[in-house]
């Protein structure tokens, strides 16, 4: 008996924690779900909430990720909107029919990168200035993004530049916001900045800020009436149940638009996928532990092929959520499927409460959420590079001016482009008649090969080439070496000798297919601290 | 201690910061309140657009353009001083959407020009008559884009999209195609002021919500209102040399003289965007609908089915900015064109008129 109360007294400090950062996690899932669903895909409320709860718990339960949060996404919502607008009228039977659809397409498509290695594997050659240029993107998109509701005006939906909407709305919010909804959103911001200067509190400071600005409307109301105030609150939630079934419409009439937005499962299968895969290696560096990529994918797509039958948006990770896991000390999946059953609570039982939480101040809470993923920490050493740096740069401003998913393409074409041509140029040395290389020799590395060869060839007849230090040349390099060995014009040398190799890899006591795994697994390695170099 | 003092620091510079905004934003509420409550000096045409309806605040409003035309009355709810002043600054906005005439310089049209790229854009290039097109007789004639007519289709759903449009969304779309601009809040007086306008307009004119009115919209005209011979930007360029370019230019630029807008640009940055309607390669009826019920100015209805066509055809081949959702690139190149082909266009035609000078010699 005494063993388990020690246990317990043990686990309480952690279990309150998980406690309070899985209701922190709801409180700020809750808006964000229902704003997602309502202005970006089209979608009723409940389908945001679910997806706060259903797929926020089974990625929790799939993703062995310590630090990972599921559940509605901006981009994804963002993007099913604008797969179907063109094709049926929001939130009527055939939209909701067709989304279904199309999350359910994305999750099979998930499915593939699961199934096809290479795929998956692909989506690894996001690097980290990508990822935090998308992050920071993001954050500032995040803030942009809620200040109209902040001010209480109508959102605009539509694809403009972000900046460009972003002056317009401050200014709109400047000339004729709706002053008491700035003095609500002004309220719970400066609320929970103070109180996060408080180290007891700092935990609490986003929900301290929601009761604060929360009270000061419900005075408001009590004082001037909400018919006068005309400050937007959450409202009724009461219709959301414990579960909602529904089904993808697949039938011969439909499949003509299926296939027109099978582009758009794509777009949105990827868009999920990266944010996870991103999302993932950074959270997992930050905390100083690994999970295979391979594990978000198999989270994801299982998640996003349930979904569908539970009416809910599809999953992938959310940055902004787990930067507040994470900065709330948040360690272990608990915390996620806390927070999903803790949001399934609230929504069962205190619909009424959460029913009066103004908009403004769930504004106000986003606003703070996109400051912290801000992180000068972060970004400084990608300036002491400028390779790095110019990554960071173009995906940052890709998302500002172009999208998530063209930021990423643009980012990943610039990582690779650079490390194309690092590879491109080996470091050759010719002392006396040795030519030595060190590095690659391939296609891309053989004019540059060459031109030394030939230059040192005009010097002295015969030349040495020494390719001991190289560590990948591919069939058109071997065609290149055979050929020069051919014209009797070089003489080769490799010093590693099989003996030495022999002895590098170890002990002769290993069998065989043991030894042969350890090769391979040593070439990698090699290879990925020479890109690191 | 240190790091609490910095951390304090900052919070209080936060503070600062958003106190310093909450006293800017308490001002500028003060400046638009004002303006609301100002008299409203109107433009030239709005004065007798305004005096011909007869407004003015009171308890009911007769309207005197329906006793002209049928000799019935019908007495309507009044307007109070506030919805004289909205009427009069939607008015305003409707006939000088650039602040040409204003005083008080854009302030005056809610910083209307923000939301438009170029100079040329006002309401009444393609609503014309300040919204409210009539002959001489004072009938409105078919497909002249009455402003009433369509308040009393206030929602409707959008042909292309299957959306509900409001009227506010209704008039985003202007700013963002046909002003190649960006959308107002839906929540701006800016918006609002129209509304007020197209509504008094649909009262004066005595119309009812949910009718169609013959000057609803544009008269579109398909291919199959033609001989069907085919469209041909080459008549119609031919046919825009002869009608159109004394008043529109040569290269469709518009007319502008001593700062006034005097006719719109058709072509170039400062006219409607190829995601806009008007844009014949876009929407092949309504542009031609437009010219054939509405141009040239004073001899509307001389050009036929096909000529409006052609023209339309013809202005689509024209440089023009790039719509919304076409992206940066596509942006960047049309951008690219609209600054290279008016002078190269210009350099050939002296070519060709050299030729025809020598030809003739």
């Amino acid at each position: 008996m005494s063993a388990l109360a020690d246990g317990l007294a043990r686990m309480l400090p952690a279990l309150r924690s998980n406690v309070l950062v899985g209701l922190t996690l709801a409180v700020v899932t809750l808006p964000q779900a229902i704003a997602f669903s309502t202005t970006l895909a089209g979608l009723p409320p409940h389908f945001g909430i679910y997806a706060a709860i259903w797929g926020v718990l089974f990625t929790a339960m799939l993703n062995p990720a310590r630090v990972f949060s599921g559940g509605p996404n901006t981009t994804m919502s963002a993007s099913i909107g604008v797969t179907l607008l063109p094709i049926a009228p929001p939130f009527g039977a055939d939209y909701i029919g067709l989304a279904l659809t199309l999350i359910l397409l994305a999750g099979l498509i998930q499915t593939l990168f699961l199934l096809i290695r290479p795929l998956g594997r692909a989506l690894d050659l996001i690097s980290e200035p990508i990822i935090n240029g998308l992050i920071c993107g993001i954050g500032l998109f995040l803030i942009f993004k809620s200040l109209t509701s902040f001010g209480g005006l109508p959102i605009n939906t539509e694809g403009e530049w972000p900046l460009w909407i972003a002056w317009q709305s401050f200014q709109a919010v400047l000339e004729f916001g709706n002053l008491y909804a700035i003095q609500i959103g002004l309220i719970t911001l400066i609320t929970s900045l103070v109180v996060r200067q408080i180290d007891a509190l700092r935990n609490w400071a986003i929900l301290i800020g929601v009761i604060a600005g929360t009270s000061y409307s419900a005075y408001l109301n009590a004082q001037v009436g909400l018919q006068n105030t005309l400050v937007e609150q959450i409202g009724n939630l009461s219709a959301v149940g414990f579960v909602y079934p529904s089904l993808p419409v697949f039938n011969q009439e439909a499949l003509s638009d299926i296939i027109s937005i099978l582009p758009g499962a794509v777009t949105l299968a990827l868009l999920g996928l990266f944010q996870t895969v991103a999302a993932m290696r950074r959270m997992n560096r930050k905390i100083g532990g690994y999970t295979d990529s391979r594990k978000g994918i198999f989270a994801d797509a299982v998640s996003n092929c349930l979904l569908p039958f539970l009416s809910s948006l599809p999953t992938c990770a959310s940055f902004n959520r787990m930067w507040l896991v994470y900065t709330m000390g948040g360690q272990s999946r608990l915390t996620s499927a806390t927070s999903a059953l803790l949001l399934l609570l609230m929504v069962l039982f205190l619909a009424k409460l959460i029913a009066i939480i103004p908009m403004p101040a769930m504004a106000a809470v986003i606003m703070v959420l996109g400051a912290n993923m801000i992180n000068w920490e972060d970004i400084r050493p990608h300036f002491q590079n400028r390779r790095e740096g110019t990554v960071f740069v173009a995906s940052f401003l890709s998302v500002l001016f172009l999208d998530l998913f063209e930021a990423v393409l643009v980012g990943s074409a610039l990582a690779i482009a650079y490390s194309k041509w690092e590879q491109a140029h080996p470091n050759i040395t010719l002392r006396d008649n040795v030519l030595k290389i060190r590095g690659n020799i391939y296609y891309g590395s053989l004019p540059v090969i060459e031109s030394t060869y030939h230059a040192a060839l005009a010097r002295t007849p015969d030349v040495v080439i020494d390719f001991s230090e190289c560590y990948y040349i591919d069939p058109e390099g071997i065609r290149w070496l055979a050929a020069m060995k051919t014209r009797r014009k070089a003489a080769f040398v490799d010093r590693r000798g099989g003996a030495d190799r022999r002895d590098a890899e170890g002990p002769p006591t290993q069998s065989r297919g043991e030894r042969r795994g350890e090769g391979r697994q040593r070439r990698r390695q090699d290879r990925r601290r020479r890109t690191d170099i | 201690m240190g790091a609490t003092s910095t951390g304090l620091l900052k919070v209080a510079l936060v503070v600062a910061a958003l106190g310093g905004l909450y006293l800017l934003a308490l001002q500028e509420h003060a400046e638009r309140d004002t303006l609301r409550q100002a008299t409203v000096e109107l433009t030239p045409d709005c004065t007798v657009k305004l005096h011909d309806y007869a407004l003015s605040p009171g308890e009911r409003y007769r309207s005197p353009y329906l006793t002209k035309l049928t000799g019935k009355s019908r007495d309507l709810r009044g307007y109070s001083d506030e919805d004289v002043r909205a009427i009069q600054r939607g008015c305003n906005i409707v006939d000088d959407l650039q602040g040409y005439w204003a005083n008080g310089g854009p302030r005056e049209r809610w910083y209307a020009s923000r939301f438009s790229r170029g100079t040329h854009s006002s309401c009444r290039n393609c609503h014309q008559g300040v919204g409210d097109k009539q002959d001489a007789a004072g009938n409105r004639p078919v497909g002249s884009n009455g402003l009433g007519a369509s308040w009393v289709m206030a929602d409707m759903y959008d042909r292309f999209t299957g959306l509900l449009l409001p009227y506010e969304l209704r008039q985003m779309q202007c700013y963002i195609n046909s002003s190649n601009g960006f959308k107002p809040n839906a929540a701006d007086d800016l918006i609002r002021d129209v509304t007020a306008y197209s509504r008094f307009l649909s009262a004066a004119l005595d119309l009812r919500v949910g009718n169609h009115y013959p000057e609803q919209g544009t008269d579109e005209i398909p291919a199959s209102a033609t001989e069907r011979r085919g469209d041909d930007y080459v008549r119609g360029a031919y046919v825009y040399r002869e009608k159109c370019a004394t008043c529109h230019g040569l290269q469709a630029l518009g007319t502008v003289e001593q700062g006034r807008v005097l006719y719109p640009a058709l072509a170039g940055p400062n006219s409607f965007t190829l995601d806009s309607r008007m844009n014949f390669a876009r929407v092949n009826t309504v542009m031609p609908g437009f010219i054939c019920r509405n141009m040239p100015l004073g001899k509307e209805g001389s050009l036929d089915n096909q000529e409006c066509r052609d023209i339309a055809f013809y202005l689509s081949t024209l440089p023009r900015p790039a719509g919304d959702h076409q992206g940066p690139l596509v942006a960047v190149w049309q951008r690219l064109i609209m600054t290279v082909m008016p002078p190269l266009t210009r350099y050939a035609e002296s070519l060709g008129r050299n030729h025809d000078q020598r030809s003739a010699n």
